[in-house]
């Protein structure tokens, strides 16, 4: 049974449409706009969740000539997502109504946090490669606005700036490797398409037309690139702690249980289409470094958001591990985390809000013995904490059992260097347990510092993180419950092959079992040493810039600021004069380089055949010496008459020429221009008196280059003299009377046969009149303007 | 400089007036009509200066110190520009509603109308209305703020 198109595009339409609107209604209800927040979510997930079971692709064409089309898939894969983020969603907003209470900014907060979940279904449901990139983009607008919150924080301006360059340049790598794709089905599919979707079901073909073009390799490394900056992958990890700057609620839901899983459950989308040896040694290794490094990072935090944060990119580092290797464990182990993470990193965030929000401190040396004074949020912790630690029976312990059982049969099969994969994934479990203890910490053991005074968090507050601990719990007793609800079917459109997901405790010891005892009981035996293993992280962390990736960004960012601030000024000199010249020579040698291109020829044969009648040699003649007179002028009032004699001149070629309509524009544009010199006379510079030889050189360079353009293109176009009329203008001549009603061709082709045109040149007409109007505007409220004034009048004046 | 002006003035005006009108059918039309139009105006302000029009011409006082942005005259240029704007896009749009497509120009023949006997009426007349007001409203516009810079 095919999803109902309108069903799908409803719930992702939905969040923007309220994100639209939220301004509206935030005025309308205050700070309880959360609970309509809430309800929108409610809407979408409750539509989502009709669509379990009936998976397919449904979609409308919107440019069939590139086959791409708003068109969405549902399947296991992207439901799960999809039902994760909006009924995350659902919680997230009730509580930010009870969180964000009294803040400024509400509106923009609200609506950001819609649109971005608007985005995020949109990603997890379009099957069209142009859609998910839009989508993609998307999210990450959105996340800037979010974690640039407080738009008077420094660090948060920073801290959003950073996350904005990192994820949108990551989808800018994702539109490279979505285009390579694309050229690539070209030949795999017989025609230009962006479905996903067709790809991937025929994924021998266009990983042998990808080979083919030798396209699979960039294609794959833009991908990953893409995936790792969103998902906060080693090196590109930095982004994430900082971007913890952002509210609570956000950090909870878009940096650990959505926006962060964009770049996983993309890896996991085309994971059947690019599997390959490449892609296990890179996305494998790229996942475990990343556990690995993030779980020392988190065991070295000293801010509960922090540690939270680095855990995040650490669980991440878990999928795209899992999604790394090429067997079916490893496709469970990252959609089944994918799920478990959602339901223990995002209560421990709220938790984390809830701990701030109360207690008005992060410092994790501070806190201590809380559950005396928050009994349920404590209860929420334990259960979470121990999820995250990966102890049996919860159920994070589920999911990183398959990406042991998925590195122990890698190792098994390849031997040698890849028994690093099981005891880099264990190591990393180590420092997990770890960490997840230190968090734990909080709420049990001996208070450390005095807090003044712990209120009671508010019921908004404690619900979220509650109703997602009894999810995990439900998780934890009935594994297979959630693995027959949805959790399958992401796992068979991740997998390469067939795949049924069995999940349950062990029964018996088997090496992967062996790996999880390690990781526990190695866990609590290191929880005493931590403090000496923090100090040795430190020390590693404060090493000079070239290993610290932060460092680098900081560089490049602080010395593109100057260099551009530097090339500015080297490129506009604000004179006039300069910009004239480069234009009118880089367009001559363009139009020059055009000619040269296109191969013509220029023994027109026509030039010879022309008789040139006394009159108009002498009119141009005149012209002639007048133009040579103007060059020579030895004040502005005698250029600007020679300029007028010139103009004349040509005026009276062109009624000579039997070109009355051009004659009369001519003499009156020439008359304006003469006035408009007039009133500017006194204020032109009075550069002629100062003569540099190199000057006179390039500006004559300059005017000879252009004249010989014009001369060229003038004798390249013109018709033959004996040549019969285009049929463009034997048309234009015969309709202008049955067509236009008028005998002046040239008028009815301005207002009827070419309106359009006219419509065209009025508008710039029109923004001559607008910008000049700004530009002087400006100049009297001091600040800089170009001189751009004369020069406009005559573009404005000339256009025809 | 100002009695040329004053004898020059009315008759370039009547000439582009008639420039506008003949267009149709003789060299001239709404482009060559309105820059000519631009061209009196200009030879006003050069003979006198950008309070002649309202002073001299309509009698009205003139408020001294505002900016020429606020000036009584420029405002009428800049609405004269939109007015003009207006007309060629509504004469786009009315080809729409009888059917035709965007732009699309018609003219009509009436016949007994005295003194001329039979005058035709074409669509494409309003068009160039519009575009000797566009021309006429940004040209003067442009030269009075530049002038009183």
């Amino acid at each position: 049974m095919a999803p109902d198109l309108t069903i799908v595009t409803t719930a992702v339409a939905l969040p923007f449409v309220a994100a639209a609107l939220s301004p509206l209604l935030y005025r309308v209800l205050g700070e309880r706009t959360g609970y309509a927040g809430a309800a929108v979510a409610a809407a979408s997930f409750g539509l989502l969740a009709t669509g379990i079971g009936s998976y397919g692709t449904v979609g409308v064409p919107w440019i069939p000539a590139l086959d791409v089309g708003a068109q969405f898939t549902v399947d296991g894969w992207g439901l799960l997502f999809a039902l994760l983020a909006s009924g995350i969603g659902v919680l997230v907003f009730v509580y930010s109504a009870a969180y964000m209470h009294g803040e400024a900014g509400l509106a923009r907060y609200y609506a950001a946090l819609l649109a971005f979940m608007g985005s995020i279904l949109g990603v997890a449901l379009a099957s069209d490669l142009v859609f998910v990139f839009l989508f993609w983009e998307l999210t990450s607008l959105c996340s800037f606005v979010l974690i640039g919150h407080h738009t008077d924080d420094d660090e948060s301006r920073y801290s959003a700036r950073m996350a904005m360059v990192v994820t949108v340049g990551g989808g800018l790598c994702l539109l490279a490797g979505v285009l390579m794709l694309a050229a690539a089905a070209r030949g795999a599919l017989g025609g230009a398409t962006f479905d996903l979707t067709a790809m991937i079901a025929n994924d021998e073909a266009m990983r042998a037309a990808l080979r083919e073009s030798g396209l699979f390799v960039p294609a794959l490394g833009l991908i990953v690139v893409a995936a790792a900056a969103k998902s906060a992958q080693v090196p590109l990890h930095f982004w994430l702690p900082n971007a913890m700057v952002a509210p609570t609620p956000v950090s909870a839901f878009l940096h650990s249980a959505t926006m962060v899983k964009v770049g996983v459950y993309f890896l996991g989308r085309v994971r059947p289409l690019l599997m390959s040896p490449e892609w296990v040694s890179l996305v494998a290794t790229l996942g475990l470094l990343t556990m690995t490094v993030g779980a020392l990072l988190a065991v070295a935090a000293t801010d509960t958001k922090e540690l939270l944060a680095y855990s995040t990119a650490s669980h991440l580092g878990l999928m795209v591990a899992g999604f790394g290797f090429d067997i079916v464990y490893g496709g469970e182990a990252g959609a089944f985390h994918l799920l478990n993470h959602a339901l223990f990193k995002a209560p421990l965030f709220l938790v984390a809000g809830i701990v701030v929000h109360e207690a008005g401190t992060r410092k994790l040396d501070d806190l201590g013995g809380l559950w005396r004074e928050l009994p349920v949020t404590a209860a929420v912790t334990a259960v979470a904490a121990l999820s995250m630690a990966g102890i049996p029976p919860f159920n994070g312990f589920y999911s990183k059992e398959l990406l042991f059982e998925a590195a122990y049969e890698v190792a098994h099969e390849a031997g040698g260097i890849a028994w690093l994969y099981p005891v880099v994934a264990t190591l990393a479990s180590v420092l997990t347990v770890v960490y997840s203890i230190k968090f734990l910490a909080l709420f049990f053991g001996e208070r450390r510092a005095p807090v003044a005074d712990v209120h009671r968090p508010p019921i908004a507050m404690v619900a979220p993180p509650a109703v997602l601990a009894v999810a995990a719990v439900v998780v934890s007793l009935a594994p297979q419950l959630a693995v027959d609800g949805i959790v399958q079917g992401a796992v068979e459109a991740t997998a390469t092959g067939e795949a049924r997901l069995e999940v349950g405790l062990p029964t018996h010891l088997s090496p992967p079992v062996a790996m999880s005892a390690v990781a526990v009981i190695g866990g609590f035996a290191a929880y005493p040493l931590r403090e000496r293993l923090a100090a040795g992280i430190n020390r590693g962390v404060d090493a000079p810039i070239p290993v610290r990736p932060s460092g680098w960004y900081d560089r490049i960012v602080s010395t593109a600021a100057p260099t551009s601030a530097r090339f500015g000024s080297a490129v506009h000199d604000g004179l006039l004069r300069t910009y004239v010249g480069w234009v009118a020579a880089a367009g001559s040698l363009f139009a020059l380089a055009g000619f040269a291109a296109a191969g013509a020829s220029l023994g027109a044969g026509g030039v010879g055949g022309v008789r040139v009648p006394l009159a108009v040699a002498v009119v141009l003649g005149v012209a002639t010496l007048a133009g040579v007179a103007v060059a020579t002028a030895s004040s502005h009032v005698s250029g600007v008459l020679t300029l007028s004699i010139l103009g004349f001149m040509l005026a009276i070629f062109f009624i000579l020429a039997s070109a009355p309509d051009l004659a009369l524009t001519q003499l009156v544009v020439e008359t304006l221009v003469l006035l408009v010199f007039l009133l500017v006379l006194q204020r032109l510079p009075s550069f002629y008196s100062d003569v540099r030889p190199l000057a006179i050189a390039r500006d004559a360079a300059v005017s000879i280059l252009v004249g010989a353009t014009a001369f060229v293109s003038v004798l390249l176009t013109i018709p033959r003299p004996d040549a019969e009329p285009t049929s463009v203008a034997t048309y234009y001549t015969e309709q202008a009377i049955p067509g236009g009603g008028g005998s002046n061709v040239v008028n009815v082709i301005l207002v009827d046969f070419r309106a359009f045109d006219t419509l065209g040149e009025l508008l710039v007409v029109t923004i001559a009149a607008i910008a000049i109007l700004v530009l002087v505007t400006m100049r009297t409220r001091g600040e800089t303007v170009t001189e751009g004034d004369e020069e406009a009048v005559l573009d404005g004046g000339e256009s025809p | 400089m100002r009695t040329t002006a004053r004898v020059t003035v009315p008759i370039v005006l009547v000439v582009s007036i008639s420039l506008f009108l003949q267009g149709h059918n003789l060299p001239g039309g709404g482009f060559i009509g309105g820059v000519l139009t631009a061209a009196a105006f200009v030879l006003i302000y050069v003979a006198h200066d950008l309070d002649y029009l309202e002073s001299g011409v309509l009698g009205r006082e003139v408020e001294a110190g505002t900016s020429v942005f606020e000036h009584r005259t420029v405002t009428a240029y800049r609405r004269t520009l939109l007015a003009g704007l207006v007309i060629v896009l509504g004469s786009g749009f009315a080809g729409l509603l009888v059917g035709d497509p965007f732009l699309t120009q018609g003219y009509v023949h009436l016949e007994g109308v005295p003194i001329y006997h039979e005058v035709e009426l074409a669509s494409a007349l309003a068009f160039d209305l519009g575009v000797y007001l566009v021309v006429v409203g940004s040209l003067l516009t442009i030269v009075s703020v530049v002038s009183a810079e």
